[in-house]
Formats: C-alpha cells, sequence, structure tokens
C-alpha cells in the first residue's frame, strides 16, 4: 500500500513538472538580421508575452558584447501584458556573419534566465581577399594577388588602389568575371623590410574605403 | 529494502526522462554551449607555456584593453578593425607565432570573430587559437 502511494506521489510530480512552463514567453529566442549595407546598427526586436497568473520582475538584461545595447521599457511584467527588448547592434567595422546574445533574467523560478539570440550577416559593398601579403625576406619579389570582388546585388565597374609606400606597386586588372578585379602588388625588394598599406577605392555611391597591407619581413623571420 | 532501492532507481529515470526532452529542446539555446571547436581552444596554461612563440590579441573593446590587459597583448577589436588590422600586419606579426586571441570572458564571442577574419579575411598562415575563458580565466589564473 506505501510502496503505491510512493509511485501514485512520484507520478503525480512527474506530471506536474512536465506541464510547467515559464510566465514570460517570447515569441521567438532568435532574430535573423540583414542591415543595409550601408547602416551604421542593427536591431533585433523581441517581443514577450506573461503568460503566466503572477507578475515578473525581470531583473537584467545583459548583451554579450560592449556592441550591443538592450533597451527595455519597463522591468515589471504584469500577468497578460506584452512587451519588447529591443537589441541595438553597432556594426563598425564588422563583416560576415555576427552572432550575439542577450541574457535576460527574472526572478520567474521555472525559467530564471533566457538566452535571446541574434544573427546579422554584415554585407560589404566589395570583398577583399586576402587583405594582407607578404613576403619573407630574400623571397623572389614576384607579385602577389589580391581579389577584390563586388558584393552581392552590387555593381563595381572600377576599383583604384594606392600603396602608401613607394616600395610597393599595386597594378589593378579585371577578373574572371563582372565585378571582380585582380591587385597585384609587387615589392621592389625583398633584401630588407618594408610594409605599405594599400587604400583601395571601388566606384560606389556612398564612397568607401577598403584596406589591405603588404609587408616584406626582416631577414631572420621563421617560416610558418 | 530492495522495494525501496527500485523505487528510488525508477524516480530517477522518471527524472531523467523530462530532463532529457528539455535537453534536445534547448539544444540550441544553453548559453554555456561553446559553437568553438576543442581544436580551436588553448587553455591560459598552455598558451603561457608558448612564452615569446605567442602573439597575444585582445579583441575586446578598446576602452577595456586600456584599462586592463595581457602583458605584451595587441588591441585588435572590431570597432576599429581596419585600423588596428593595418598597424598589428605592418608592426606585431610574425609568421611563426601562435596567435592567441582572447575577450573578456567564456560566453562572448568577440574573439571567435576576430580568429574567423585572420583566418577567412587576412588569409595568416599561423596557428590561430581562442583563450578558453578569456580575460577572466587568465586574470583567475595570474
Amino acid at each position: 500500500m506505501n510502496g503505491k502511494r510512493i509511485w501514485f506521489f512520484s507520478f503525480l510530480c512527474f506530471s506536474l513538472a512536465a506541464t510547467t512552463q515559464a510566465a514570460l514567453v517570447f515569441e521567438k529566442t532568435t532574430v535573423d538580421l540583414n542591415p543595409d549595407m550601408n547602416a551604421s546598427t542593427a536591431v533585433a526586436v523581441f517581443k514577450y508575452e506573461n503568460k503566466g497568473d503572477t507578475l515578473v520582475h525581470i531583473k537584467a538584461v545583459k548583451p554579450s558584447c560592449g556592441c550591443t545595447t538592450a533597451a527595455l521599457a519597463k522591468n515589471d511584467v504584469a500577468p497578460g501584458e506584452k512587451g519588447e527588448i529591443k537589441a541595438t547592434f553597432t556594426i563598425g567595422d564588422r563583416s560576415g556573419l555576427q552572432v550575439k546574445t542577450i541574457s535576460v533574467e527574472t526572478d520567474d523560478p521555472k525559467a530564471p534566465q533566457t538566452v535571446l539570440t541574434f544573427k546579422a550577416t554584415i554585407a560589404q559593398a566589395l570583398e577583399v581577399t586576402p587583405n594582407f601579403v607578404f613576403w619573407q625576406a630574400g623571397e623572389a619579389a614576384q607579385p602577389k594577388t589580391i581579389i577584390a570582388k563586388a558584393g552581392k546585388g552590387v555593381t563595381i565597374k572600377k576599383v583604384d588602389v594606392t600603396s602608401s609606400s613607394g616600395d610597393f606597386t599595386a597594378k589593378v586588372e579585371p577578373g574572371s568575371t563582372a565585378g571582380e578585379f585582380k591587385i597585384q602588388i609587387q615589392p621592389k625588394e625583398t633584401t630588407k623590410p618594408l610594409n605599405a598599406s594599400l587604400t583601395i577605392k571601388p566606384d560606389v555611391t556612398p564612397a568607401k574605403v577598403y584596406y589591405a597591407s603588404a609587408r616584406v619581413m626582416p631577414p631572420g623571420t621563421a617560416q610558418p | 529494502m530492495k522495494a525501496l532501492l527500485r523505487q528510488s532507481v525508477a524516480l530517477l529515470a522518471l527524472a531523467l526522462l523530462p530532463a532529457a526532452v528539455q535537453a534536445l529542446y534547448l539544444r540550441d539555446k544553453i548559453p554555456w554551449q561553446s559553437r568553438v571547436a576543442e581544436s580551436d581552444l588553448v587553455s591560459v596554461e598552455v598558451a603561457r607555456s608558448w612564452g615569446a612563440n605567442a602573439l597575444w590579441v585582445d579583441a575586446r573593446p578598446v576602452d577595456e584593453f586600456e584599462r586592463d590587459h595581457i602583458p605584451g597583448a595587441v588591441s585588435l577589436g572590431q570597432d576599429h578593425w581596419s585600423e588596428l588590422l593595418s598597424q598589428f600586419l605592418e608592426k606585431q606579426w610574425s609568421p611563426e607565432k601562435k596567435i592567441v586571441v582572447y575577450c573578456s570572458a567564456e560566453s562572448c564571442n568577440l574573439a571567435e570573430d576576430v580568429a574567423r577574419r585572420l583566418r577567412d579575411e587576412s588569409k595568416l598562415p599561423n596557428e590561430i587559437r581562442i583563450l578558453k575563458g578569456g580575460w577572466e580565466a587568465w586574470l583567475a589564473k595570474k
């Protein structure tokens, strides 16, 4: 009899545990962002609702990175009340896929922490690969190629490249497809350490400048 | 006694079932789950043992770097990427060194972004690792 009671009690606990859910429910916990190419920020909005029957207090909203700020209109969410957390991501010089998280801490024992994620794809008008070329000391002073390619949906007909140093020459040639350019970088010599910054200007509006670097290593530098 | 043991095991099994379901459901939402392969990480102890063969790269924002940083580290945050990258490549970088990138803690992913850009955009031939636990781990083992 005693054993049956324990079994019944266990079943009851299990059933209750299985049916409980957090009071604060987010519409989505992951958001994909595709900011405009010239945008300086991207904004992700996470909508929530208190589906429980008690007030929920949002104790903290913590972004994973200093590049993101999270704004919350109010910390206390009454039962049935809706609201949103607005995360503003500063793009800066970032590129490619950026995955950032925001941790939301509440006094709800069922869900003390929820992690919100946004994935921002930062497109570039011009993709420069590699953005660095180097020569070992004594290596043949042959040109090395940097490929500059127009981003998706961008038309680029011309690219100008200037070197900060006369020790390197930069020559632009058409690439294998429209919108692609081969930038040939060549050092005058490789017997002494040299370096230069390369400024790459595509004919896009608004004007945008990209950079690459070139370097001749000092004698005695080990191979990778 | 046997009955009690049986019931304890049964209770544990019952508790495991919802835990497994939750783990499967929240697979992508667990904050401590790292997106970085273990082979791309390096512990503070191992990175330290590399001595002068390690090139420390601080991926945190410049103000945090200026407040304090690992001795000898170079600031390479993405807010001023182009400018800082040029300086790094022209002055500090060397092809034979191991690059250790760090940000503030285990949960931040700035180091991951910087390591990716050094590999994919700059095509650096170096071994590039991310410091496990970041700046916080360094401070704890100082």
